[in-house]
């Protein structure tokens, strides 16, 4: 009895050790499950643009909020109020100051779409899309990682080169995204305590 | 006699074959002709071309659904791809990038002319300063890249104000690359077809092409569940023809089977049978030959509704084949039943008179149908039939059945009491509901079923494109003018806009040649721009290598000449262009459609105002029911004068008031407590329903002089009584059935005459004492 109970188990072992390897194995499919947990997320951000048509950086800050999956605002406080409002694929960009309101269905402009959803897919741990839109090079581990997304679609390459999205465990801590033109601009996101 | 008979025969072969002779050379039409007023008023007129030819009537909206979204965007690219060669098709759109690149093209190169922002202020230092800080607000946005594309060359701006302009048209949902419902559950495309339509053969090829572009695109995705719906006003226009085309056909066919049954049991004899079909098939050839004769041209319509309208023609056969007593001849028979009959003919025709006086083309040309129809009918009873019956033919219906029906009849007259207590409860329930009697939207005129309405409600929904239903329409004598009239106009519309008056509205994109010139001379030149631009670049952060090339630019754009209508052909700007601006008679005529109104009267109250410029605010919506609603007053005008005709008939043949009210009573007890009856089961009265009555009035008066006539003996008045009888039988049945169709229109008509012929029949019987001797 003894001898088959113990062949058994050494037969299992090698089952066992895959069994525990696939559970520890940390990829895009986790990460976008832990992102995916987070229904609703409130920050406040800080972000610097790098355009080459300006001789100084454009700095602004604000708030954001996410409400899983599709809702995600961005109100900038300074220098000047703005807000985009991203709602089932419609963005609503609202200047108060000039009165400009401007309603953009996302599909229209499919660079602008691409750059969306960037965020959104991320935010709301949406691999599909994601993967629609990007190939996908994911650094580091739980803890702490960095999503790198490189445009599929030609149209898109001509305007953006790549998106670093990097961040820990389910939250996210910066957002880089670097054009084609060689703009480039960086987000800083600080999460609300839940 | 035989050499008379034979004269009788020949004369009306002969009149038989005038009437093919005409009808062969007569002109058939199914446009909306017959539904509108033969001497409409201007706004009218704007009304029923818009309906007919303009550009609303023209679109077609396509859903595909019941598969899966990426399927559904597949069948909607192949099918958009096949139905953009269809030359039958101006514009095809389903979301897809296709054609706005020449139409972002044309804006670009001639942002200068096109912009109505341009002015001399514009390109000042403060101008500009002003626009550049638009952009670096822009810049901060993800729109970013679009604002720096075009940045350098147009720091003033034109391109975003112009495509800020068309922001607030159709932007239904988009998954896919392709237009979608916002559920996400149907794929929209919407097509232009090159014909009005008010074409309704051009309408129905158009539809099935895209059903052919349908199939061709879903066949080899295999998808059995995927289904192709449209909808439009040409779609309409063929589904209400196809409707009323097959409803008619079907339900007649049923209808003239189940009456030929009923009427070969009765006869036992198919000859007979045949020979009580002639009077209706006579009937129909006069009508269609009399109204190609006195209007030029048959309508479909006439052409549907008219047989229906002389049914009451089968009748006579009726009325002569079973009133034939034993051994009896037809001509003893129809000198016994002629004076009744005339009369009874008499009155159809002053009520159908009513009609033939009517502003409204249909249904003028459906009271001439039915006067010819019906004389050629009478006509053919009392002169031909005898001629052609077999020898000795006479009717034997059960005896069981008539001295059933007479006992019924003998004790009717108890139910008087009972009857004024059903009229009187039916008159103060009309006299409450008196102000919701009538319905005079487009709807209850509309010969579609509601399934068709509430789909194209929903499609529209999805589609963002909601009725067009305000439209400013102005006239001139050239081109130019009518642009300078619409650009007045549209300073003072969107500073109604701002007022929250409407939402907006379609401006067409071809600026007035004044308006062109100013612009181009408010361009200032190169070294203007250079000096100003370098001001302004002292304070915000652009660099000013950025503009070089900007200052060239804008004085070469300073040597441009006026762009004119051809220059903005090939995409989808030139069609808009080309449904809005029109030529027409001997002027040019513009038309601003309105989105969003909220208040009319202010617009059109504020534009006399502020401009002398004359101009049409049409209310689509509410011109319709005005016009819908004139007619119906007119009709029921003349449905009255028509029944004081009958009273005014009858005192003349009958020469007593009692026997006028006796006649009469029955009449008026059936139309009072059918209206009531249509209200209960809530039914406001369309024109349709008006109609209808009319017909109860022809029938039914029938029944009440036959009731009345005095009758030789109790066989006599059992074989008038049972004759009644059957003629009503096979009103009911035909009308009946009708009463079964989808088409609002049928149904209505079906239903008044089935229970008011019917009704008729019973209060005749309640209210009528026979004087037999």
């Amino acid at each position: 009895m003894m001898p088959r109970t113990l062949i058994f188990l050494l037969l299992c072992l090698p089952l066992l050790c895959r069994a525990e390897a696939t559970t520890t194995t940390w990829g895009p499919t986790q990460l976008m499950q832990d992102l995916a947990q987070v229904k609703i997320a409130k920050a406040t951000f800080t972000e610097r643009k790098f355009l080459s048509v300006l001789n100084r950086p454009l700095e602004s800050s604000g708030t954001l909020l996410f409400q899983s999956p599709g809702h995600l605002e961005k109100h900038t406080l300074k220098p000047k109020a703005e807000s985009l409002v991203l709602d089932q694929g419609v963005l609503t960009i609202d200047i108060p100051a000039r009165n400009v309101k401007r309603t953009l269905v996302l599909q229209e402009y499919p660079a602008v779409w691409a750059f969306v959803e960037s965020i959104r897919s991320t935010l709301a741990g949406d691999l599909p899309t994601l993967e629609r839109f990007y190939k996908i090079v994911l650094d580091g581990d739980a803890a702490r990682w960095k999503l790198r997304l490189l445009p599929l679609d030609s149209g898109t390459r001509a305007v953006m080169r790549e998106i670093r999205i990097s961040g820990r465990g389910d939250r996210v801590d910066s957002i880089e995204t670097f054009e084609s033109n060689g703009d480039h601009a960086s987000m800083d996101v600080l999460e609300d305590a839940p | 006699m035989s050499c008379k008979r034979h004269g009788t025969l020949g004369v009306w072969l002969a009149l038989l074959a005038l009437c093919l002779f005409i009808i062969s050379r007569s002109v058939f039409n199914t446009d909306m002709s017959a539904f509108l007023p033969r001497s409409p008023t201007p706004t009218q007129q704007l009304l029923v071309e818009q309906l007919r030819d303009g550009v609303v009537s023209r679109l077609i909206l396509v859903g595909v659904e019941g598969a899966p979204a990426p399927v559904l965007a597949r069948i909607s690219k192949a099918m958009a791809a096949r139905l953009r060669g269809d030359s039958e098709l101006v514009a095809v759109n389903n979301g897809e990038r296709v054609g706005l690149e020449k139409d972002f093209g044309l804006l670009w190169r001639n942002r200068y002319v096109l912009s109505d922002a341009v002015t001399p202020q514009r390109f000042t230092a403060q101008g500009l300063h002003d626009s550049l800080s638009a952009y670096l607000d822009l810049l901060g946005t993800p729109m970013s890249a679009l604002a720096q594309r075009v940045l350098p060359d147009d720091p003033s701006g034109e391109l975003l104000h112009l495509l800020d302009q068309m922001e607030g048209q159709a932007h239904p949902a988009m998954r896919d690359e392709v237009w979608f419902s916002r559920d996400g559950t149907r794929a929209m495309l919407l097509v232009q077809t090159r014909d009005s339509g008010s074409d309704i053969d051009a309408q129905e090829r158009v539809m099935q092409h895209i059903q052919t572009a349908f199939d061709a695109a879903a066949q080899p995705l295999q998808v059995s569940g995927a289904r192709l719906q449209m909808t439009g006003p040409g779609v309409f226009a063929v589904q209400s023809r196809a409707s009323i085309r097959d409803d008619a056909w079907r339900l007649s066919l049923i209808a003239t089977l189940l009456v030929a049954s009923m009427l070969l049991l009765l006869y036992r004899s198919p000859r007979v049978l045949a020979l009580g079909l002639l009077p209706v098939a006579s009937g129909a050839l006069a009508g269609v030959a009399a109204v190609s004769v006195g209007f030029g041209s048959v309508h479909g319509l006439t052409l549907g509704f008219g047989v229906t309208l002389i049914g009451e023609g089968v009748d006579y056969a009726i009325y002569l084949f079973t009133q034939i007593e034993q051994h009896g001849t037809p001509q003893n028979t129809l000198q016994r039943i002629w004076p009744t009959l005339r009369l009874g003919v008499l009155t159809s025709i002053c009520g159908f008179s009513a009609m033939l006086f009517s502003g409204f083309t249909g249904l003028a040309q459906l009271g001439l149908f039915s006067i010819a129809g019906l004389v050629a009918a009478v006509g053919t009873t009392r002169w031909v039939l005898p001629n052609l019956l077999p020898a000795g033919f006479s009717v034997h219906a059960s005896p069981r059945l008539g001295a059933a029906v007479m006992s019924v009849v003998r004790h009717a007259p108890r139910a008087r009491l009972a009857l004024a207590v059903l009229v009187l409860a039916a008159l103060s329930l009309l006299f409450v509901k008196r102000d919701g009697l009538w319905n005079d939207s487009l709807g209850s005129m509309s010969p579609l079923a509601r399934e068709s309405q509430l789909l194209d409600a929903q499609l529209r929904n999805d589609m963002g494109v909601p009725d067009v239903r305000y439209m400013l329409i102005l006239h001139a004598d050239d081109q130019e003018s009518v642009l300078r009239q619409g650009e007045e106009i549209a300073v003072i519309l969107r500073g109604q806009v701002q007022a929250g008056a409407l939402d907006g509205f379609d401006v067409p994109l071809l600026p007035s040649h004044r308006a062109q010139l100013a612009r181009l001379a408010a361009l200032p030149d190169a070294a203007s721009a250079r000096e100003n631009l370098e001001q302004v670049l002292r304070d915000l952060p652009f660099r000013s290598t950025t503009f070089a090339t900007f200052p060239q630019q804008i004085a070469l754009a300073k040597q441009q000449a006026p762009l004119d209508r051809a220059a903005l052909q090939g995409g989808n700007l030139g069609l808009r262009l080309d449904s809005s601006l029109l030529q027409r008679g001997s002027g040019w005529v513009l038309m601003l459609p309105l989105r969003g109104v909220r208040d009319a009267e202010r617009i059109g109250h504020d534009i006399r105002g502020a401009t002398r410029s004359p101009f049409i605010l049409l209310d689509m919506k509410r011109e319709s029911e005005q016009m819908f609603h004139d007619y119906r007053r007119e009709a029921s005008r003349y449905a009255l004068f028509g029944a004081l005709a009958i009273v005014a008939l009858l005192f003349v043949s009958l020469r007593s008031v009692r026997r006028v009210f006796e006649v009469c009573l029955p009449l008026v007890a059936a139309v009072i407590i059918i209206t009531a009856g249509l209200m209960l089961t809530g039914h406001a009265l369309s024109i349709f329903h008006l109609i209808g009555l009319l017909l109860v009035v022809a029938v039914g008066s029938n029944y009440a002089l036959f009731f009345d006539r005095r009758c030789a003996s109790p066989q006599d008045r059992e074989r008038t009584v049972t004759s009644l009888l059957f003629a009503n039988a096979s009103t009911v049945l035909g009308f009946g059935l009708l009463s079964f169709s989808q088409s609002p229109v049928l149904n209505a008509l079906g239903s008044t005459v089935a229970a008011g012929a019917v009704l008729s029949l019973i209060f005749s019987a309640i209210l009528i004492d026979g004087r037999d001797a």
